[in-house]
């Protein structure tokens, strides 16, 4: 029988290694894309992931099974991680969201890849309050509930952010596919 | 750009990042992690029940004094002679106000927990044991660097299992 994250959390505080491994491997993915999705730099994903676990190790004992589940305790911790990193350097994940490519690359930018690039760079480009949600919500497939206690916020708060921020979304894929002189539903080449 | 276009566009993404996953070397170092925090831990239960059991075994031989220690503040109380009866004509003796010592006013720190998780508490003894103020360090407290060697009360709270459950420090206001 699978146990459950909290089940594997509580071993680990006292000391099994093997219940802390396989909570690890379990969540250490979906944490170490969250951070990948909100920084953009894998070398800061992979310091998030450590510290988040290591957190996890001092503090694990302030985890309230009724305030949200393991992953979303975990996805709290990586959050304010990264907030801490993203305000010692503000604006550098914007750099490549701004740029644009010239008529002559537009055929190239075509391919799945590269419009799939043209999406991250734009997820980046979102202010943070609103990338956080878009990438628990609609790249980690957190539920609304399982958002609202990662960030420690109304599920309400959650709902609207997400909103605005695929209404910012799609202006900016819009304005990827435009600048270009052609109108491209980017989306759909996907 | 309609909004199920840009949820299309993410699900798209969320797919090519699905397989990506922190290195290797990131479990192998929260490994290591993992067992030094297990063995200091270790080590600090050892040292606390260690602790735990000299301080039991001090009470049990040594009876101490009992002191003279107050843990709320009482309000001091003025021995005042009782008045001479009025018939006798002699003038009344001097009222005698003898000086009240103040006691000392003990100061607690809230509990400190020392087992990650400790098992079910049914019951313990609270036993009052003198540490180096270093201990208060280990726990979070500042502590002047001067003072570090400085010895200071703390009781220990021990489960029914022996355990060292918890410690807090007193100090005493004069």
């Amino acid at each position: 029988m699978m146990l459950t994250d909290a089940a594997l959390l509580e071993q680990a505080l006292t000391g099994a290694e093997d219940a802390f491994t396989a909570l690890y491997r379990r969540r250490q993915g979906g944490v170490y894309r969250f951070a990948l999705q909100m920084t953009g730099s894998a070398a800061l994903a992979e310091d998030v992931t450590q510290e988040t676990f290591l957190a996890l190790l001092l503090h694990g004992t302030r985890y309230d099974e009724a305030r949200g589940t393991v992953a979303s305790f975990l996805y709290g911790i990586a959050r304010n991680l990264v907030m801490r990193r993203l305000d010692r350097r503000p604006g550098a994940e914007l750099e490549i969201a701004e740029e644009c490519a010239g008529p002559e690359d537009l055929l190239e930018d075509l391919t799945r890849r590269e419009s799939i690039e043209h999406v991250r760079q734009a997820v980046l480009s979102l202010p943070p309050v609103f990338r956080e949600v878009v990438v628990l919500c609609d790249l980690q497939d957190s539920s609304y509930e399982d958002a609202a206690a990662a960030l420690d916020c109304p599920v309400g708060t959650v709902r609207s952010r997400l909103s605005r921020g695929r209404a910012m979304l799609a202006r900016k894929l819009r304005g990827v596919a435009g600048c270009a002189g052609r109108s491209i539903e980017c989306p759909k080449s996907l | 750009m309609s909004e199920e276009s840009v949820i299309a566009a993410l699900r798209a993404l969320a797919e090519q990042d699905c397989e990506r996953e922190a290195p290797k070397e990131v479990e192998a170092r929260l490994l290591s992690a993992f067992r030094r925090k297990r063995a200091r831990r270790k080590l600090k239960t050892l040292a606390l029940a260690s602790l735990a059991a000299a301080a039991a075994i001090t009470l049990f031989f040594v009876r101490p004094q009992p002191k003279p220690v107050v843990t709320t503040p009482t309000r001091p109380q003025l021995l005042v002679s009782a008045p001479e009866p009025v018939e006798i004509a002699a003038p009344p003796a001097p009222k005698q106000v003898r000086p009240v010592r103040r006691q000392p006013r003990e100061v607690v720190t809230d509990f400190f927990p020392l087992l990650d998780v400790a098992p079910p508490f049914e019951r313990g003894e609270l036993l009052r044991v003198t540490v180096p103020a270093s201990a208060m360090r280990n726990v979070g407290l500042p502590v002047n660097e001067d003072h570090l060697t400085d010895r200071v009360y703390a009781d220990v709270l021990v489960g029914q299992e022996g355990l060292a459950r918890a410690i807090r420090f007193v100090s005493y206001e004069q």
